[in-house]
C-alpha cells in the first residue's frame, strides 16, 4: 500500500528499491528470445536516415518547436536523436505522431524508432523491442506557491473544505500514482486528466487545481515559465525513458544500445541533459546502467576506449520569456499560415473526391443493380456510423499489416474523402429522389438508356437541390481535417496545440487560428450563394 | 402497325386490365375514353413499356414486349421500343434544368447521335408547327401548361415515332389552353401521325379519331367508329359514361 506519510525520508530509500526491481524485471524481458528481424539496421544504413518519432505537442524540454523558427523542433531528446544517428552515421528525420500512437508507427514501419519519454514498462517491453535507458526521471508535485497546501500529506486534508483537485497527463505514470495515492473512488482527492502537460501546470498556477504530478523534466523545465508554482518535497519514484523499435529488431536495437552505451561513456548524454537542466544525482545510474551493456552482449562497447567529450560543461538552453498579442502573431504567423496551407489542401483534395465517390454510391443504390444496393448500403452505415478517427487509424496503421501502406498525406486525403461520401451521397439520394417519376419516365420514353437519363437528366436537376447542404459539408470537413493529425499530419489545429503547449500564449493563437478557419470556409459559403443564385436564375 | 394482344395487368391484388387487345393501322388515331379507373393510363403506360404486365403481349413491329420483359435485363429492347413509340404525359415533364429547344435536342443527339445542328434545325421546324417558335430560349417554368404540353408535343416527334402515346394530355390545362394542344394533336392527326389517345375530350374523340374505345373496370367495353360509339352506343356503361360526360 502507498502510504503518503512515509514520503519524507524513507521514500528515498523505497525508490531505489523500487528502481531496481523495475529494472531487474526489464532486463528480464530484453532476454526473451523473439523473431530477429535482423534486416532492419541494414534497411536503415541503406535509407541513410534514421527516422524516430515523436509528438512535439508533449512540449519542452523533450521535443518543442524552436522559438525563432516553429517549423524546427528543439529539445534533449531532439538533441539525443541527433548524437545517435551520427553515431550510427545516419541523418536524423524527425516524425510527427500523436503521442499514443507512437508504438503504431514504429509497428507498421513508418517510424524506426520511439524516441519521446516513452517510460519502460514491461508491457510495452513486451510488445517492442526496448533499448536501455536514456534518462531516469522522477515524479515531481507542484502546488500554487500562494497556496495552502506545502505538503503532499496536506492534500488529503481537504485545507479548503472540499477535495483537493490534481492534475496530471492522461495515461502517464505520474497518473497511476496519483489514482493510488488518491485511494478507489477518488476517496481523498480527485484526479483530473490531462492530454497536454502545460495544461495542468497553468490550472494549478490559476488555482483551479490544487496540484499537478509531473515527470522531473517537465516540472524543471517549466519552472521559469510558471513562476507561481512551487515544488512539494523532493521528486517521488523512478523510471526510466527507452527507445522502443519494432518487436523483433533486435539487432538494430542493438546499435541504437551500442550508440547510447557510447554517449553516456564518453559523457555526451550528460552534456545534452545538463544544457536543458535535466542532470541531477539520479542520472548517475545511468553510467551503471551503461557499464552493464555487457549484460545485453555489448561488451565491446562497454570496454572501447572513448574520448571524453568537452561538451558537458554547455550552457543551459535559454527559455525565453512568455510572448504576448503582436509578439505572438510574428513569431508563429507564418507556420500557422503554412499548417492552414496543408489544411486547404486536405479539403480541396479529399471533397471533390468525396462528392463524386458519394454521387457514385448514391447513383448506385437508387438505379444500379439490385445486388449492388445492400453492399452500398452497408458501405454508407459503416463509414457514418464509425468515428473518423478511427477509420484512418485502420488505414494507416492497420492495413500496411496486409501489405497496404500509403503514405500519411494520401491516407489523410483518402480517409476524409472515403468518409465524407458516406455523408455526400445521402445528401445525392435525397436529391435525387426528390424529383419526379415522371422526370424518368420523360427520359426513357424519348428512348434514352437508364444511365442516359440518370446522368443527363436526373442527376443535373439533383444537383441543383443539394448544393446548400454540401457546401455545409464542405465547411465540416475543413474542421474535420484536424482529426488527420492521427496519422502524423500536422495541419492548423495539431499546429495550434503544439504552439500553445510550447509558448503559452494560448488566447493569441486560438484567436489566429480561428480566424484562420473563418478565412478558408466564409469564402466558401459566400462562394456557394453566388453559385445557387446563378443556377436558380437558370432553372 | 402496333398489335396488343390480350392484355392483363394487376397491381398486387387490384386487377386494372383485364385482357384487353386490339391492333392500330399506321395512320390510325385511336381515342380510348371512359370513367376515371378504368384502367385507360395504365394501358397506355404498358404499351412503351413503363409498366410490366402479367400476361398478353404488346408487338411494336419487330419488336415485342411480353410479360417476361425486364426493365434491366432487357433495356435494348424497351429503348428500340420507345425510340417507335413517344409519349405524352398529362403533366408535360418537360425538363426544368433545360431550355426549350435543349428539351428537344437532347434525346436526338444522345439517342441518334444526331449532329446539333441538324437536331437544332428540325427542332425550328418542329416548334414552328405547334407554334412555340418564338419560345426556343425559354426555360419550362417561364411558359403556360398549354404552351409547355405543345413543347412536349413537339419533343416526343423530335425521335421521328411511329405512334405517340398521348396520356391525358389536356386534362391539367384549362378549356383556353385545351383548345391549343386539341388543335395542334388535330393537325398531327391529319398529317397521318398513328396516334393513342386517353382524352376526356369528347369532341376531340367525335372529330379527329378514327375509332374510339370505351375502357371500364379494366375492359375494352365497347370500340368502333366515332359515330358508332356517341351516335348509337351499345354497352350499358357506355351511356351511361356518355350521359355523365354530357356528350349525348
Amino acid at each position: 500500500m502507498y502510504d503518503p506519510h512515509r514520503l519524507g525520508l524513507e521514500a528515498t530509500r523505497c525508490r531505489s528499491l523500487a528502481a531496481f526491481r523495475a529494472l531487474g524485471v526489464f532486463l528480464l524481458l530484453l532476454f526473451i528470445p523473439s523473431q530477429a528481424r535482423a534486416e532492419k539496421l541494414a534497411e536503415v544504413r541503406a535509407r541513410g536516415a534514421l527516422r524516430w518519432c515523436g509528438d512535439q505537442e508533449g512540449g519542452g524540454p523533450y521535443i518543442y518547436p524552436l522559438e525563432s523558427d516553429p517549423s524546427q523542433v528543439i529539445g534533449f531528446e531532439v538533441e539525443l536523436a541527433a548524437k545517435l544517428a551520427a553515431y550510427l552515421s545516419l541523418e536524423p528525420q524527425f516524425i510527427q505522431g500523436q503521442w499514443d500512437k507512437l508504438g503504431d508507427l514504429v509497428r507498421v514501419q513508418k517510424c524506426d524508432v520511439v524516441l519521446n519519454g516513452y517510460e519502460l514498462t514491461p508491457e510495452r517491453s513486451e510488445a517492442f523491442e526496448a533499448s536501455i535507458p536514456y534518462y531516469v526521471y522522477g515524479l515531481q508535485l507542484l502546488v500554487r506557491a500562494a497556496g495552502p497546501v506545502t505538503t503532499w500529506a496536506a492534500l488529503k486534508s481537504n485545507p479548503g473544505g472540499s477535495k483537493a483537485k490534481i492534475g496530471v497527463l492522461t495515461g502517464s505514470a505520474a497518473g497511476t500514482k496519483m489514482a493510488e495515492f488518491c485511494g478507489a473512488d477518488n476517496a481523498f482527492c480527485e484526479l483530473v486528466a490531462y492530454d497536454g502537460g502545460t495544461d495542468a501546470l497553468r490550472e494549478v498556477e490559476t488555482g483551479r487545481l490544487t496540484a499537478t504530478l509531473q515527470d522531473t523534466p517537465t516540472a524543471s523545465f517549466y519552472a521559469a515559465r510558471f513562476p507561481g508554482l512551487r515544488p512539494v518535497d523532493a521528486p517521488v519514484g523512478r523510471g526510466y525513458y527507452g527507445l522502443y523499435v519494432a518487436k523483433g529488431e533486435t539487432v538494430f536495437r542493438d546499435a541504437l544500445n551500442e550508440a547510447l552505451i557510447h554517449l553516456v561513456r564518453n559523457g555526451e548524454l550528460e552534456a545534452v541533459l545538463r544544457r536543458y537542466r535535466l542532470w541531477d544525482a539520479a542520472q548517475s545510474e545511468l553510467r551503471t546502467i551503461a557499464e552493464m551493456g555487457r549484460f545485453y552482449g555489448l561488451e565491446s562497447a562497454v570496454r572501447a576506449p572513448v574520448e571524453k567529450s568537452d561538451g558537458a560543461a554547455v550552457g543551459l538552453v535559454h527559455t525565453e520569456a512568455r510572448k504576448h498579442g503582436l509578439q505572438v502573431f510574428r513569431a508563429c504567423g507564418r507556420i500557422l499560415l503554412q499548417s492552414a496551407g496543408l489544411t486547404i489542401l486536405l479539403a480541396f483534395l479529399s471533397f471533390p473526391l468525396a462528392m463524386l465517390l458519394g454521387l457514385l454510391v448514391a447513383v448506385g443504390r437508387l438505379y444500379g443493380p439490385r445486388w449492388l444496393r445492400f453492399p452500398l448500403a452497408a458501405y454508407v452505415e459503416l463509414l457514418r456510423g464509425t468515428p473518423l478517427m478511427l477509420q484512418l487509424y485502420f488505414m494507416f496503421f492497420v492495413l500496411p499489416e496486409v501489405g497496404i501502406s500509403m503514405p500519411a498525406f494520401s491516407t489523410g486525403v483518402l480517409g476524409l474523402a472515403i468518409n465524407y461520401s458516406a455523408y455526400e451521397s445521402e445528401i445525392y439520394r435525397a436529391g435525387l429522389q426528390a424529383i419526379p417519376a415522371g422526370q424518368l419516365e420523360a427520359a426513357l420514353s424519348l428512348g434514352m438508356s437508364r444511365a442516359q437519363a440518370v446522368r443527363r437528366i436526373i442527376v443535373p436537376q439533383a444537383f441543383r437541390m443539394v448544393i446548400p447542404p454540401i457546401v455545409n459539408d464542405f465547411i465540416a470537413l475543413f474542421k474535420d481535417t484536424s482529426v488527420v493529425s492521427v496519422v502524423t499530419l500536422v495541419e492548423l489545429t495539431k499546429r495550434f496545440s503544439i504552439l500553445s503547449m510550447s509558448t503559452q500564449a494560448t488566447l493569441e493563437l486560438m484567436v489566429m487560428t480561428a480566424a484562420l478557419y473563418l478565412l478558408m470556409s466564409y469564402p466558401m459559403a459566400l462562394l456557394a450563394q453566388r453559385l445557387e443564385r446563378r443556377l436558380e436564375a437558370a432553372s | 402497325m402496333m398489335l396488343i394482344d390480350n392484355l392483363f395487368k394487376s397491381f398486387g391484388r387490384l386487377e386494372v386490365l383485364k385482357g384487353i387487345g386490339f391492333s392500330v393501322a399506321p395512320g390510325s388515331v385511336e381515342a380510348i375514353i371512359g370513367p376515371s379507373g378504368g384502367g385507360k393510363s395504365t394501358f397506355l403506360r404498358c404499351l412503351n413499356g413503363l409498366e410490366p404486365f402479367q400476361s398478353g403481349r404488346v408487338t411494336m413491329g419487330a419488336h415485342t414486349l411480353t410479360p417476361d420483359t425486364d426493365a434491366r435485363r432487357d433495356a435494348a429492347l424497351l429503348q428500340s421500343v420507345r425510340k417507335k413509340v413517344g409519349f405524352v404525359f398529362q403533366q408535360f415533364n418537360l425538363f426544368p434544368h433545360l431550355t426549350v429547344m435543349e428539351n428537344l435536342i437532347e434525346a436526338p443527339i444522345l439517342v441518334y447521335n444526331e449532329s446539333v445542328e441538324t437536331a437544332r434545325a428540325r427542332a425550328k421546324t418542329l416548334l414552328e408547327r405547334v407554334g412555340m417558335a418564338t419560345k426556343e430560349d425559354a426555360r419550362p417554368r417561364q411558359l403556360s401548361g398549354g404552351e409547355q404540353q405543345r413543347v412536349a408535343i413537339a419533343r416526343a416527334l423530335m425521335m421521328r415515332p411511329d405512334a405517340v402515346l398521348f396520356d391525358e394530355p389536356t386534362s391539367a390545362l384549362d378549356p383556353v389552353m385545351a383548345g391549343e394542344v386539341l388543335k395542334v394533336m388535330a393537325e398531327l392527326a391529319t398529317a397521318g401521325q398513328t396516334m393513342l389517345v386517353v382524352t376526356h375530350s369528347m369532341n376531340f374523340a367525335l372529330t379527329v379519331a378514327t375509332r374510339v374505345h370505351v375502357f371500364a373496370g379494366g375492359k375494352d367495353v365497347e370500340s368502333g367508329s366515332p359515330e358508332q360509339v356517341f351516335g348509337a352506343p351499345e354497352h350499358e356503361t357506355t351511356k351511361a359514361f356518355l350521359r355523365q360526360a354530357g356528350a349525348v
